[in-house]
């Protein structure tokens, strides 16, 4: 039921198969439970034996309740998917993200300038009184 | 009545037509056959309207023999008729049973009917009763309905097991809030590295290719899920010693780098002297990051560290291909891990690749003395191939869509603007990235050695006061060095500036009276020259000092040509005489020998006539000098003493 997803390779067909993921376990979800019902009528004219017959029922029920569970978890991974494409694909938000990325490390980097300036004149100021003093002095 | 006609109403002979073909023969439908036609007649029978009727009719006579209802409900029993009978028959039973079944159990003597209950705790009592009714299964007591139920609760807890499965994860995830959710992380990932979803993996990308870089070694990562087991696992491994935080959250995504991009990488660069270091840097982006192997590490950390890793040996391999290609007068070495390179004579710049892959930090940790690295040449390697990138991705504009790309703007504009060959020549060269790195090496060398010549001689000599001032504003391959030579107490009346470029391989010194002096590498002459300039600014000093005093200078020579001759240099002398004119003082410098002061009387205090200078006027032209005993005098320096001398001969006359 499940598409092999690595057949896909436009994004067209990508989405596609997620469509018709949602669809096949959306309908297999539905298909599954009406058996369930129809199976719980328990009017059988079948020709096995009462006993044989209820334990084909008991098995096919089971299956068929693991069929809706797996349908369930299948929409979970579908969901998960969908997420993961959103967030690899959504180039709009990444653009975003860079943008103010580089928005922040450019106003860090103006920052750190800044200072780095502010240090420099300061240390060039006492680099100068320091270097006049130890030069003069007598313990060089 | 004997106008009453006989309409016999009857079905038309003629059958309908069912087709007409195109030469208009016209085809007839068969005649229906008596059943058919019954049956055709039956379909039109309201059923409902008659099965009410018999009902009813059934109802009143409930006591009558089955026999009779047959005949006496249906006067003709056609075939047709039978099913429908039957099957009210059965519909009859039913509703009769099940008002006995109603009738018994509200009268609640015989039959009491419990609500079963919901909730699947009843599966393990059912289960018992199936195993019971299994085990009795020969007697076919087992009821079809129990077995339904059985069925029908197996799948329900199929179902809810299912259920609990979804609703546990989602309160796992919804109680420990520290693990954060994978997709919030896949976007974080995504927000600051590149990724792309190829087949049923996260790749990634950490190369520096998009900011410009060519170099060939790919970047990729890959990124998974991160286990619960691992997660259950990695609290106790170790919290690093003196580690921040060890309670950070358990990140719910995994990064698996290659295996040649782990670990910590840098870049060593050593300036050795005949097998002597004389500075050393290592280049690493990250400073002293964790171990990479540490598994706990977070994916930004982790990624941050590869990139670093693939950084580094892209520099190296640049330096390395470079070094290969350059046809330097001592060819570059290339060993190993290790590019040597000869700045200067003597000299040798060490670039090494370090990559560890064990994160083990003690085995790299250099010796403590070689920890004051110069973090100069560190930044500025770096630097050097940001550039580069730099340059790669950002292609000079106005770039017509059809050009080459690569040339700059001013070698797209040498056609218009008319450039010679030896233009063209000069933009054509363009310096590797070893020869920035070696000059800048060369210049480093360049201000360290000319630091210590000043540092020595500032040390060295101390009556003229050698201070220098290091210019702030310099760029890698140029600095700046103001020296001023100047006597304690007498700044005012002489200083002698000098300024010192230093350049890649060679200085420039501009002297005081403008002049332009070209120094090599050699310390020694820049040594000299500041011995020379001593000497000049003593004269000088001394002239600016007699002038004050209202001593006149009667001449001064900066090469004297006599006296012993000066291994380096010459001696410089200058001559003064007092106000009135009857003394006169000598000075001469000599680098070597320190300072020699003279000093001559004329006239002479006491004349006594001889044979040769019969009369006292001779005695004006100058008499023998006399050295004065400098270390003898009181004063605190060289300007100082002359001072005392110079005030003492004045006072005398």
């Amino acid at each position: 039921m499940s598409i092999p997803r690595s057949l896909p390779q436009s994004k067209e067909a990508l989405l596609k198969s997620y469509r018709t993921r949602l669809k096949d376990d959306v309908k297999s979800m539905l298909e599954n439970f009406e058996e369930i019902v129809k199976l719980s009528k328990g009017e059988h004219d079948t020709q096995l034996s009462r006993m044989t017959q209820c334990e084909q029922d008991t098995y096919e029920m089971h299956v068929r309740a693991a069929n809706i569970v797996r349908a369930g978890e299948s929409l979970m991974k579908l969901v998960s998917d969908i997420k993961q494409y959103l967030i690899l694909n959504d180039f709009p938000s990444v653009n975003e993200a860079i943008t103010q990325n580089s928005k922040l490390f450019r106003t860090k980097q103006a920052e750190c300038d800044q200072k780095l300036m502010s240090l420099r004149d300061d240390m060039a100021a006492d680099l100068y009184d320091l270097e006049e003093e130890y030069y003069s002095s007598i313990n060089k | 009545m004997s106008y009453s006609v006989d309409i016999s109403v009857e079905a038309p002979i003629e059958n309908q037509i069912q087709e007409i073909t195109y030469d208009g023969t016209e085809i007839y439908q068969p005649p229906l056959t008596i059943s058919e036609s019954l049956a055709k007649y039956a379909q039109k029978i309201d059923f409902s309207r008659v099965s009410d009727v018999d009902v009813k009719k059934e109802e009143s006579n409930e006591d009558s023999k089955s026999d009779a209802d047959s005949k006496d409900a249906f006067q003709s029993s056609l075939w047709p008729w039978d099913g429908v009978r039957n099957k009210l028959r059965s519909a009859l039973q039913e509703v009769c049973v099940l008002a006995d079944v109603l009738a018994i159990a509200k009268e609640k003597r015989y039959l009491v009917l419990d609500p079963v209950q919901q909730e699947p705790l009843e599966t393990k009592p059912m289960v018992q009763i199936y195993a019971r009714k299994k085990a009795l299964a020969g007697n076919y007591i087992c009821n079809s309905l129990t077995f339904l139920k059985l069925c029908i609760v197996g799948a329900a807890n199929v179902l809810l097991a299912g259920a609990e499965k979804l609703k546990t994860s989602q309160n796992e995830a919804a109680r420990n809030r520290t693990t954060m959710d994978f997709h919030i992380e896949l976007l974080r990932l995504r927000q600051n590295w590149r990724l792309k979803k190829v087949s049923n993996t996260i790749i990634g990308d950490l190369s520096y290719r998009t900011a410009g870089s060519k170099y060939l070694q790919t970047g990729t990562f890959e990124v998974t899920k991160a286990e619960e087991e691992e997660k259950s696992s990695s609290p106790p491994s170790s919290p690093l010693p003196g580690g921040p935080a060890p309670v950070k959250p358990n990140s719910a995504l995994r990064v698996s780098i290659p295996s040649e991009l782990q670990g910590v990488a840098y870049i060593e660069v050593l300036c050795q002297k005949d097998q002597e270091d004389l500075c050393s840097a290592n280049i690493n982006l990250l400073g002293s990051g964790p171990p990479a192997t540490n598994p706990d590490m977070h994916w930004q950390q982790k990624l941050e560290a590869a990139q670093n890793v693939l950084f580094c040996k892209e520099l190296f391999n640049q330096l390395a291909k470079e070094a290969v290609q350059l046809q330097a007068p001592i060819p570059h070495m290339v060993v190993g891990n290790q590019i040597m390179a000869t700045v200067l004579p003597g000299i040798q710049l060490i670039i090494g690749l370090c990559h560890s892959t064990t994160g083990d930090k003690k085995q790299q940790n250099p010796a403590p003395s070689k920890s004051d690295h110069d973090h100069v040449l560190e930044h500025s390697l770096h630097q050097l191939l940001r550039e580069v990138h730099h340059k790669n991705t950002h292609i000079p504009f106005p770039h017509p869509a059809t050009g080459p790309l690569g040339p700059s703007k001013k070698r797209m504009i040498a056609g218009p603007m008319a450039a010679d060959r030896y233009e063209l020549l000069e933009m054509t060269k363009t310096e590797t990235l070893l020869e920035q790195i070696v000059k800048q090496a060369q210049h480093f060398i360049m201000r360290m050695r000319t630091e210590y010549v000043l540092d020595t001689i500032a040390k060295e000599i101390r009556d003229p006061l050698i201070s220098s001032h290091w210019n702030t504003l310099n760029s890698p391959t140029q600095s700046c060095v103001k020296i001023n030579i100047s006597t304690h107490g007498y700044d005012a009346v002489c200083r002698t500036p000098l300024v010192i470029h230093v350049g890649e391989k060679s200085l420039k010194c501009i002297c005081r009276d403008g002049k332009v002096m070209n120094m090599s590498y050699e310390p020694q002459e820049l040594r000299d020259l500041i011995m020379c300039h001593i000497n000049q600014h003593q004269i000088l000093a001394v002239q600016a000092l007699a002038k004050t005093m209202g001593w006149q200078a009667l001449g001064n020579s900066n090469h004297l040509g006599t006296g012993s001759v000066e291994p380096l240099g010459n001696a410089s002398s200058c001559l003064l005489s007092s106000p009135t004119g009857d003394r006169i003082i000598a000075v001469r410098c000599e680098p070597q020998a320190g300072t020699q002061v003279s000093v001559a009387h004329s006239p002479r205090s006491d004349f006594f006539p001889s044979r040769l200078v019969t009369e006292r006027k001779w005695e004006h032209l100058g008499g023998q000098f006399r050295d004065v005993r400098l270390d003898k005098m009181e004063g605190r320096n060289f300007l100082h003493k002359m001072e005392l001398l110079m005030a003492s001969l004045t006072s005398n006359s």
